[in-house]
């Protein structure tokens, strides 16, 4: 009799042939060729940036649904330092072009490193394929201050110099700032503080009059700060930015939307000529998150506004690092002290 | 933010029945601090999902409780083996580390864990009920101000060296030097970075840190059989509670030294973007500067150790004011605490006093119970502790070597940093041998490029006008401070030995 729970001799011999057959069946290589999906394995993201930040938050809230549709992991590999340069470097020097490595960065203050130095790799051999938000660049003041409106800043800058906050000179903010002080003739001497969080701060403390940032992190901290203009061409989130003007509908300029936080995704070309099946199935299941109502519960738990949650297409995300560039080039001279 | 007695007793006998968050949070914490690399900051990071699992005032209090007790833990290593867990310990070995050569290891950690311990209590009572007032600092101390509170800091590199001043004053500026190595904060254009990415944002503390003071000390260490002197090998060979009791007495009765270091570290906690590495130097000078026996620092004295200590234990509240009153973040680990309470959508401010006083006060009463408990905890280790300074440096070597790697590797896992650590190893080595001051370069290191970021702010603040460093009043007042915390040293010596002309 046969003990419980244990094999017989004909079930193992069942068994047996049938995993010999399969081992055999694997090792041809056209089973290889009707096994293989992608992906079989982890993604693995290059984020050019420390973890914690803005960029590592939008990561994380967009992986955790998008990973539900490609049914495997990301492991995220961190590489901050020389404002997002470092992590570049590393991904263009290590990454297999095989589409199962990927980058994360912030585009538009990373694309405008290139304006005022050149990296080591060619610029084509990469290209961003998905934009997952769309932060304006906007100037805001602290509320305990004197300035109440963009036009109380710009009267006030034609009487002095005003000092003006900025994460960094290299920024879409920073141009924005620059911008408007070449239209309205408003005196505006920018600060590089090196990151967000003490850009805040000086304009917190009062040690500069007015800062330009990204929306995100000042709007989640409005009870400290008055948003008093926006750089984009339209303001989506109006509610919660006192309904600050655009730039070029209050002043009448024709400027690019200058958008100063616009995490995306970045490939290597090559990986894409090697692997357009790959990468199809990389940019159709990276589409459907956009809708996955998920993704907006994971949105909202980060404090972003979700209304800055918005797909950009490779052709947008070309088009934006093209205007960033070409303004950088006019701004060139200021952002590398060569004025 | 009106201070209610009643609230508070209430608040803290809420905050003890979490003590089974708070104790695991200050083993973890303990053991984070002291493994170089690691710290609060990047452990927080890493159990972040923990974190935002959990009640958002369970989670506060366990952050709060791992960040403070990380930073005691910091120190343990660094007067043990003369390994500074973090930049904020980089002051603590100049003192600690004799002291444990000298065979009084055991001391020096009760001294350390004391001064740490009411250095925190201290500064975390004094935020709760000056809080509306500290708040107000930031408002005043800007770059010009904190130029000169750099100054007091770098200013220590002549009192180190103090007995070869050439030698010193190369030493520091040798430091400097490494500390321009990076991006510059304006224009971001490199310098001195022979081509290495890796040091485009600045030469990384972590393995200058260890490299300077662990990997050379290694390296000396290992020409010996042990890393104390025979004379204090006896004395370690009998040391027991009697000698922790002796180093509670002893920090005991530097009361007034814990009180007004620690607040130096509170008030430069306030400030965002500064942090525990200036405020325990600038202690340590200020220690020095007013002490009766300033030839004795560096040597194993009392005071050198209750300094730093007690100054970066302040810094640990300090750094939560902002946070909580204006919401901006004091120090990195406080960002991660507000990307946890952003989370849980809670609205950072003064309006945070009155809706929920229990998570706006509650860091602070977590603080506080953290250290009454840390202390209960962690006191009688230190004689067990101190017993790893007795292996033979045949196995402590390899070991030190080892950890320091590793940890030079963790906070930004680069395997430069390794190699870096190395260079800095036998650059430190190099100088031991030589006579040259190891902490002297690495008070340059570390802030050298502090200072050049608030000179070129300020610089380009006044859009290049260099009377903008005497252009405030409190920055004035500070000037004067400075010229005379400098001057005073030469002139007490000057008097002792005039006196000792007299009687002679």
């Amino acid at each position: 009799m046969a003990i419980p729970g244990t094999p017989t001799r004909r079930a193992f011999l069942k068994g047996s042939a049938a995993a010999a057959g399969a081992v055999g069946l694997a090792s041809h290589p056209l089973a290889f060729a009707l096994a293989e999906t992608f992906p079989s394995r982890n993604i693995n993201v290059y984020v050019p940036t420390r973890e914690g930040g803005g960029a590592d938050r939008n990561l994380r809230a967009f992986t955790s649904v998008w990973k539900k549709y490609l049914k495997v992991n990301f492991e995220n590999a961190y590489f901050p330092g020389a404002a997002g340069r470092v992590g570049y470097e590393k991904y263009m020097g290590l990454a297999k072009p095989d589409c199962y490595d990927l980058l994360f960065g912030n585009m538009g203050p990373e694309v405008l490193n290139w304006v005022v130095k050149q990296p080591s790799f060619d610029l084509n051999d990469y290209f961003y394929f998905a934009r997952v938000d769309e932060d304006p660049g906007v100037l805001f003041v602290n509320r305990d201050g004197p300035f109440k409106t963009i036009d109380d800043i710009v009267a006030e800058g034609k009487k002095r110099t005003l000092n003006v906050a900025v994460s960094r000179l290299a920024h879409p903010a920073s141009l924005g700032a620059l911008a408007l002080a070449k239209h309205t003739g408003a005196q505006f001497n920018l600060i590089p503080l090196s990151g967000g969080r003490n850009t805040m701060a000086g304009v917190a403390t009062k040690e500069a009059d007015l800062g330009a940032l990204p929306s995100g992190g000042v709007i989640s901290r409005g009870k400290n700060f008055r948003i008093a203009l926006m750089f984009t061409h339209d303001n989506p989130v109006p509610d919660r930015t006192d309904n600050a003007p655009t730039i070029n509908a209050h002043f009448g300029t024709n400027l690019p939307s200058l958008v100063a936080g616009s995490r995306a995704f970045a490939i290597k070309r090559e990986a894409v000529q090697n692997h357009p099946d790959r990468y199809k199935i990389l940019t159709d299941t990276l589409k459907e998150v956009f809708t996955d109502p998920e993704y907006k519960v994971a949105v909202e738990k980060t404090k972003a506004p979700w209304e800055l949650i918005k797909y950009g297409s490779p052709e947008a995300c070309a088009q934006q690092a093209k205007d960033l560039m070409v303004l950088g080039e006019e701004y060139k001279a200021l952002l590398t002290g060569q004025s | 933010m009106e201070f209610d007695p009643g609230l508070f007793v209430e608040l803290f006998a809420r905050t003890l029945s979490f003590w089974w968050v708070i104790i695991p949070a200050i083993f973890l914490g303990l053991v984070v601090g002291a493994i170089p690399g690691f710290s609060a900051a990047n452990t927080i990071i890493i159990l972040l999902p923990l974190t935002l699992a959990m009640d958002p005032e369970i989670g506060l209090i366990f952050m709060v409780a791992l960040y403070a007790s990380s930073r005691m833990g910091a120190g343990i290593p660094a007067i043990l083996v003369n390994i500074p867990g973090t930049a904020g310990a980089a002051a603590t070995p100049l003192d600690g580390y004799p002291m444990t050569k000298a065979g009084r290891g055991h001391q020096a950690l009760a001294i350390s864990f004391v001064s740490s311990t009411a250095g925190g209590l201290l500064t975390t009572i004094l935020a709760l009920l000056a809080m509306p007032w500290l708040s107000q600092v930031a408002y005043y101390l800007h770059s010009v101000e904190m130029i000169v509170v750099m100054l007091f800091g770098i200013s220590l590199i002549a009192s180190v060296a103090a007995r070869d001043t050439l030698k010193g004053l190369i030493a520091g500026f040798f430091g400097l030097m490494i500390g321009a190595i990076g991006a510059d904060v304006v224009y971001a254009t490199p310098r001195g970075t022979f081509g290495f990415l890796e040091l485009y944002d600045k030469v990384p503390l972590i393995p200058a840190l260890v490299g300077l003071f662990a990997i050379s000390e290694a390296f000396l260490v290992i020409e010996q059989r042990s890393i104390i002197t025979k004379e204090g090998q006896a004395l370690m060979a009998k040391a027991g509670w009697a000698e922790t009791w002796e180093g509670v007495r002893i920090a005991c009765s530097k009361w007034w030294h814990i009180t007004w270091t620690s607040i130096i570290g509170l008030v430069i906690g306030v400030v965002p973007g500064a942090g525990a590495s200036i405020a325990s130097f600038v202690a340590y000078q200020q220690s020095r500067t007013y002490s009766k026996t300033p030839e004795l620092y560096g040597t194993g004295h009392v005071e050198g150790l209750v300094a730093p200590e007690s100054a970066n234990n302040g810094v640990t509240s300090g750094t939560l004011i902002p946070l909580l009153v204006i919401g901006i973040p004091g120090g990195a680990t406080a960002a991660i605490m507000l990307v946890v309470l952003q989370y849980h959508g809670v609205a950072i401010g003064p309006d945070l006093f009155l809706s929920n006083p229990n998570l706006a006060y509650g860091p602070f009463t977590a603080m506080a119970v953290t250290y009454a408990l840390m202390i209960l905890t962690i006191m009688p280790l230190a004689r067990y502790m101190s017993k790893v300074t007795v292996v033979s440096t045949v196995y402590m070597t390899p070991v030190i070597i080892s950890f320091t790697l590793v940890g030079a590797f963790v906070s930004r896992e680069y395997v430069f940093d390794m190699y870096l650590a190395l260079v800095f190893g036998v650059i430190g080595y190099i100088a031991r041998k030589t006579g040259y001051h190891v902490a002297a370069i690495l008070i340059g290191v570390i802030l050298g490029p502090m200072l050049e970021n608030y000179f070129l702010r300020a610089l380009r603040m006044s859009q290049g006008d260099i009377m903008v460093l005497f252009s405030s009043t409190l920055g004035n007042i500070l000037w004067v401070l400075l010229a005379f915390s400098i001057g005073l040293p030469y002139y007490l010596q000057y008097r002792r030995k005039r006196r000792r002309q007299a009687t002679a």
